[in-house]
């Protein structure tokens, strides 16, 4: 749905007037001043100086803005959870505001997914130009749908930005005559609000084997799209979903390389330890992989702006027990939003290390099964050898709240593995249980994608993302996780943001595709690379990552990274997938209701 | 003219604020806000300041109360007073707000107490001169205004 669509027939000839901005600060007088300065651009403007008010405005209806504008330092809430949950649940344009100019924070409200990051005192000047930022999310997103009236958009909107508004025009053009039914996937409530192509467990999976067939450095999207020959998907979606995709795989190699080198494997076992998977195969290699996927997750924020919950449940998932002693890194930041993690956010306190204690509390919470324990967090700053402690917290479901985020997965190989061990663990003792099942579901596929990665340093990270990579919305999640792994430095922050409350509702379509998507690509995909000494350095191009080093030890097997092997096995990943998928499927209905293919107001 | 009097008076106290550093460019902002749909829009700002940043220097006076002093926590009381100071043009609070926080940084005690104190006096002042130069302004009415959630239209 263009903005147009979405605000109604006046407004359509006069974008950016009129464009809906809501601004957040609990500053009265910064307040006042950016409502009086948006007015002057002519926007509509609806303020609120309650960070917790603008996201339930947000979540009634996500369609009533078209921007966001939000103060980073804010009593209630911090605002770069704030920029994560809106980023991730309701994909809005998000501005942040701040007195202060540090670098430093303007990159971590850029790794969190923000298109902004303006300094106080707001200038005119500035608040001029924010409209492009809607724009360009519209035509990034690519709608789908009612590409005429994209067109009409494009000619009206022209005032501000001719070139916006070509680049849009000329989009729409390639999609029609790309697109033969275009419109099929928009079919849901989402489409509502923006036509997006919904990315599917089963169309990341036709990508994901298609670009593995291309190889990663030749995958281009008209080719793609051949290969996956799916009614009504554009060349223009898939170019998206690649980028993100891509981008992703280059966060993980990137952060796998600063992952420590798994040091031997010396817990090898631990690995093993750590995920009796039966059910799934080999997740012992998850476990493994686990470790790299922290590393990957490390940038708790950047999952948090994946579209889809699985960059939640990553974060979550990166917390696996293995971490006793992780450092915790969590801001507080993340824990905020967890009502899940109540009893974690304390331990999540910049300086707490408590990770384990944290697991326990969250039984009560059905949601927080979708994060299983995220002692990820912890494991940030965790050794190695810290990480395979051997702890198993995932023996109780509900422990694995997993929305400890991972945060930290920055560089530290065990941070991964946590991950891997986490959704492993997660798995395996949730297989008898539905509905942890389906919870545990979810953020394994996730993390495991990224622990996939991970594990391998940077192939694991990879693959791990290739697997996962559900992209409940466009291909959204993919880019996010990319995103993410590459920002090493982001911690758990992110993954507390999309810990609960956020993710409930997003969980619902992000769980439900990404749900079965990340078992299948946990369970499934990964085992069969996973296996240990199984890597296999064939593992498609595409995770060629940039650790030569890694890939020897990954061969040795100990650690049964599935660092490339990922990809090799595409089709293991693509039968644990299936697998995986009806069986999450099944949970995930069950358990949270949710009705996978409703993707509701989250986009 | 009376009235060119009073245009020349009020002319004369606002570049005084302005030559004299007590305001900035971020005023002319404000200034450039108000118009026939807000009409007093300054005044409304900046009382409104002045009424929230109340409350942020009482929160900064216990706070300097309690020893030893958690610089942290008055760091970030301080960078939010210094934010909202800023979007009004207030440039002298605004410079000894930096200088405030500096002290902080180099965790001062007695640089903090003493910085505080300039930020004070610096505030109190502006406010006396604000306050004059409103009364002289074409309009004098103070809104008493409240920052409300609005609808979009």
């Amino acid at each position: 749905m263009t903005v147009e669509e979405i605000r109604g027939v006046n407004e359509i000839d006069r974008f950016p007037i009129g464009m809906r901005v809501l601004a957040v600060d609990d500053d009265p007088t910064c307040l006042k001043l950016l409502d009086g300065l948006l007015r002057k651009c002519q926007y509509q403007v609806t303020t609120t100086n309650q960070a917790i008010t603008a996201l339930k405005m947000l979540k009634e209806n996500r369609n009533r803005f078209d921007l966001v504008i939000s103060d980073v330092y804010m009593p209630d809430m911090d605002g770069f959870k704030l920029l994560e949950l809106v980023g991730l649940e309701m994909d809005l344009p998000v501005i942040m505001l701040s007195g202060n100019s540090d670098p430093k924070l303007v990159m971590k409200g850029i790794t969190h997914g923000a298109c902004d990051y303006l300094v106080k005192p707001v200038r005119l000047e500035e608040l001029r130009n924010i409209w492009q930022h809607v724009i360009r999310r519209k035509v990034e997103s690519k709608p789908q749908s009612k590409s005429n009236n994209n067109h009409e958009k494009s000619s009206q909107g022209n005032e501000g930005g001719d070139q916006n508004v070509k680049l849009n025009r000329k989009r729409k053009d390639e999609d029609e005559d790309v697109e033969e039914n275009g419109h099929e996937s928009d079919d849901d409530p989402s489409s509502q609000k923006k036509p997006r192509v919904v990315w599917s467990i089963d169309l990341h999976r036709k990508f994901v084997a298609a670009v593995d067939q291309l190889g990663n450095e030749k995958a281009m999207p008209r080719r793609i799209l051949d290969l996956m020959n799916v009614d009504g998907l554009t060349r223009e979606n898939v170019a998206s979903h690649l980028q993100k995709y891509r981008l992703y795989l280059k966060r993980i190699s990137h952060q796998a390389n600063m992952v420590v080198a798994f040091g031997g494997s010396k817990d090898a076992s631990s690995y093993m330890r750590m995920s009796p998977l039966e059910g799934f195969g080999d997740f012992r290699t998850l476990s493994s992989l686990g470790r790299l996927s922290n590393a990957a997750y490390a940038p708790a924020g950047i999952l948090g702006r994946l579209n889809s919950a699985t960059g939640v449940t990553l974060h979550s998932l990166m917390a696996p027990p293995l971490v006793q002693e992780t450092q915790n890194k969590l801001r507080p930041v993340n824990h905020q939003n967890m009502n899940l993690f109540q009893d974690i956010p304390s331990s999540f306190d910049q300086c707490s290390n408590k990770p384990n204690t944290q697991l326990t509390d969250f039984s009560s919470v059905e949601e927080s099964r979708i994060f299983t324990g995220t002692k990820l967090a912890d494991f940030n700053s965790i050794d190695e050898s810290r990480m395979f402690t051997g702890s198993n917290p995932l023996t109780d479901p509900s422990v694995v709240l997993g929305s400890k985020p991972s945060l930290k997965l920055s560089s530290t190989g065990s941070d991964s593995f946590n991950l891997l061990s986490s959704s492993s663990n997660f798995l395996d003792q949730n297989g008898n249980q539905p509905s942890n099942f389906s919870s545990n579901q979810l953020p394994i596929g996730e993390n495991y994608g990224y622990s996939a990665t991970v594990s391998g340093g940077i192939r694991s990270s990879i693959t791990a993302t290739a697997a996962v990579p559900l992209e409940a919305h466009g291909g959204g999640l993919v880019g996010e996780i990319m995103q993410n792994v590459n920002n090493q430095s982001l911690s758990n922050q992110k993954n507390g943001q999309y810990s609960k409350q956020d993710y409930s509702q997003y969980s619902q379509n992000a769980f439900s595709t990404l749900a079965s998507l990340a078992l299948a690509s946990g369970g499934g995909g990964l085992s069969g690379p996973l296996s240990h000494g199984g890597l296999n350095g064939g593992t498609s191009a595409l995770f060629k990552t940039e650790m030569p080093g890694l890939e020897t030890k990954m061969r040795s097997g100990e650690d049964g990274f599935v660092v490339n092997n990922i990809y090799g096995s595409l089709d293991d990943l693509m039968t644990g997938m299936t697998k995986r998928e009806q069986e999450a499927r099944m949970m995930m209905d069950g358990e949270f209701g949710y009705d996978p293919y409703a993707f509701g107001p989250c986009t | 003219m009376e009235q060119n009097h009073i245009k020349k008076q009020i002319n004369s106290a606002r570049n005084s604020l302005f030559q004299q550093g007590y305001l900035d460019e971020q005023f002319i902002q404000l200034e450039d806000l108000q118009d026939d749909a807000n009409p007093n829009f300054v005044e409304e700002i900046v009382t409104l300041f002045y009424s929230d940043s109340t409350r942020l220097i009482r929160n900064i006076e216990t706070a300097l109360d309690n020893y030893p002093l958690n610089f942290c926590k008055l760091d970030d009381y301080m960078h939010q007073f210094k934010g909202s100071s800023s979007s009004i043009g207030a440039k002298k609070v605004k410079e000894e707000c930096s200088q405030f926080q500096e002290c902080c940084k180099a965790r001062n005690t007695q640089g903090c107490i003493a910085a505080f104190r300039q930020v004070k006096h610096e505030h109190a002042t502006l406010k006396r001169k604000l306050e004059t130069y409103f009364q002289v302004s074409p309009s004098n009415s103070l809104y008493n205004t409240h920052i409300i959630s609005r609808q979009g239209a």
